[in-house]
């Protein structure tokens, strides 16, 4: 495999906004161009991630539609759809096409519209990434696929309330110092545990909002990406799922194909969880953010909670996860999520994420997870 | 040739009549449910048909206080995996059982819940 870099990255504020999700993406992705010192006209694919187009837009064939909109109408492109973690599968997809030969210059992204529709709206829409004969039916929503694991690692570990709400806390302190974040202000313990019960235990201040947005990233062989100031390269990308069903998971405090997807990626790029300075994971909801940590082997099964609750998990502190505020203060607009995840790591990598910057990292994680648990993708990046 | 697995269709027919179905690999032992195609264990077809007793514990649960459209004059309303006596589990709505009585553990009975023309999975009170 040849190597791959990332030369451009390009966010939209997350929020609300009164554009379509193909507009959202052609402001993000002309802003990884003009960051990755391309022009449009080296792109050779585009591979997008959207989700609930369909519902909320009434908008499929996505890809070809984000790529006319953005003004190249004639690449090969490819809409990705595994829930939230769609364009993290893109980005995957691009990476070994890059690093095959197939292409040298490659655009990846995603974005998404759902404020435009109810919450009633999105959160049937939403539920729609559970089984549709097994759980829909049931009126299981996302929060409550994220409630019964919370409350199974409570029972399993001792995970409390105010533990999760530590994640919150600290998702929104990053958040307040990101300018693209959809929250940009501090929140408290007490305001989180007083906030009300979506699906118990999981409290309205657990859970990441609907968001709209669009992300983008450029990717780049190393032959193009040399004559880049600060290529960041891709060491490893990789996927794992898992049973569908809530009910054919052996052991819901755990996400098996994070552990999977991490274990696959350490691998690939030859690293081990000690070796990441940085972690962007996904957090649409607190528990888990905490799931993820022991997932990927930052801290032991069980003592994530305790690890978010010290302090351990902040800037300044010893592994600092979702320096951008995370899905649950940045915002969590599901097809832009993974892509935007990409770019706040490379930003870090850089040197260049400001007031958040987590000093001198040189080695970051990605890490997104798809709906039910049943997608993850985990990716790692360094830089020279 | 083998028989071919319960169909979703099968599955909630008999569900409707008060059995709960699972399919036993006649390969390797292997019980599963909802049906599959091929054995998640072995990944041979030689599905057996069991009934189940519908008797299990919740695994994990959750009361909903804010819900999809088509179920919004629910709310707020309890959801739970049930892992049954036999070894595999299925998600259910818990029904006559007071949200402040739920717990981890507490023992439950499968009852189908019919409405209209649709037939989901529910569990009681033992």
């Amino acid at each position: 495999m040849r190597r791959v870099a990332v030369i451009g990255v390009g966010v939209t504020k997350f929020g609300l906004h009164d554009r379509t999700s193909a507009e959202l993406f052609a402001e993000a992705a002309r802003d990884a161009l003009t960051d990755a010192g391309v022009p449009a006209s080296a792109v050779q694919a585009l591979y997008y991630g959207n989700v609930v187009g369909g519902e909320t837009e009434h908008q499929l064939h996505t890809g070809p539609q984000a790529a006319s909109v953005l003004g190249i109408p004639s690449v090969p492109t490819t809409r990705f759809e595994t829930a939230c973690a769609s364009s993290h599968a893109a980005f995957r997809h691009a990476v070994m096409e890059i690093g095959a030969g197939v292409s040298d210059v490659i655009l990846v992204g995603g974005a998404e519209r759902v404020l435009n529709v109810s919450t009633a709206e999105s959160t049937e829409y939403f539920a729609y990434a559970s089984d549709a004969v097994w759980e829909q039916p049931l009126g299981l929503t996302f929060p409550g696929v994220f409630a019964l694991i919370a409350r199974a690692h409570m029972e399993k570990y001792g995970t409390t309330e105010a533990q999760m709400a530590a994640v919150a806390v600290k998702n929104h302190r990053h958040g307040a110092l990101n300018p693209k974040a959809q929250f940009q202000k501090q929140i408290t313990i007490d305001q989180v545990l007083k906030s009300a019960y979506v699906a118990d235990p999981l409290k309205l201040f657990d859970c990441c909002p609907f968001s709209d947005g669009g992300a983008a990233v450029v990717l780049a062989s190393e032959e193009v990406a040399r004559r880049h100031r600060k290529p960041v390269w891709v060491l490893a990308s990789a996927a794992a799922s898992d049973w569908m069903l809530l009910g054919d998971k052996h052991d819901l405090a755990r996400v098996p194909a994070t552990e999977r997807a991490a274990a696959a990626a350490y691998r690939q790029a030859g690293l081990g969880p000690a070796d990441v300075d940085v972690v962007e994971l996904h957090d649409c909801f607190t528990i888990a953010e905490i799931v993820a940590t022991e997932g990927l082997g930052l801290f032991e099964a069980g003592a994530g909670g305790r690890a978010a609750e010290e302090g351990r998990t902040s800037l300044g502190g010893e592994i600092p996860v979702n320096p951008s505020g995370g899905l649950k203060a940045k915002g969590h607009p599901i097809g832009a999520t993974g892509a935007a995840q990409i770019a706040e790591i490379v930003t870090q990598l850089r040197g260049e994420a400001g007031p958040r910057q987590v000093d001198g990292a040189r080695k970051g994680l990605t890490h997104t997870l798809g709906g039910n648990t049943a997608t993850v993708l985990v990716s790692l990046f360094g830089r020279d | 040739m083998t028989e071919s697995t319960v169909t979703v269709r099968a599955f909630f027919e008999r569900a409707r009549a008060g059995q709960l179905t699972g399919i036993r690999c006649g390969s390797c032992g292997e019980l599963a449910m909802p049906p599959k195609e091929l054995c998640p264990n072995c990944h041979a077809r030689a599905w057996e048909t069991v009934t189940l007793a519908g008797e299990g514990t919740i695994a994990s649960f959750t009361v909903i206080r804010v819900a999809p459209r088509a179920h919004a004059a629910d709310v707020p309303y309890a959801v739970a995996v049930v892992r049954l006596k036999e070894g595999v589990s299925i998600l259910g709505r818990v029904v006559d059982i007071p949200l402040d009585k739920l717990a981890v553990g507490l023992p439950v009975r499968f009852r189908p819940l019919v409405t209209h023309d649709q037939t989901s999975v529910g569990f009681g009170p033992p």
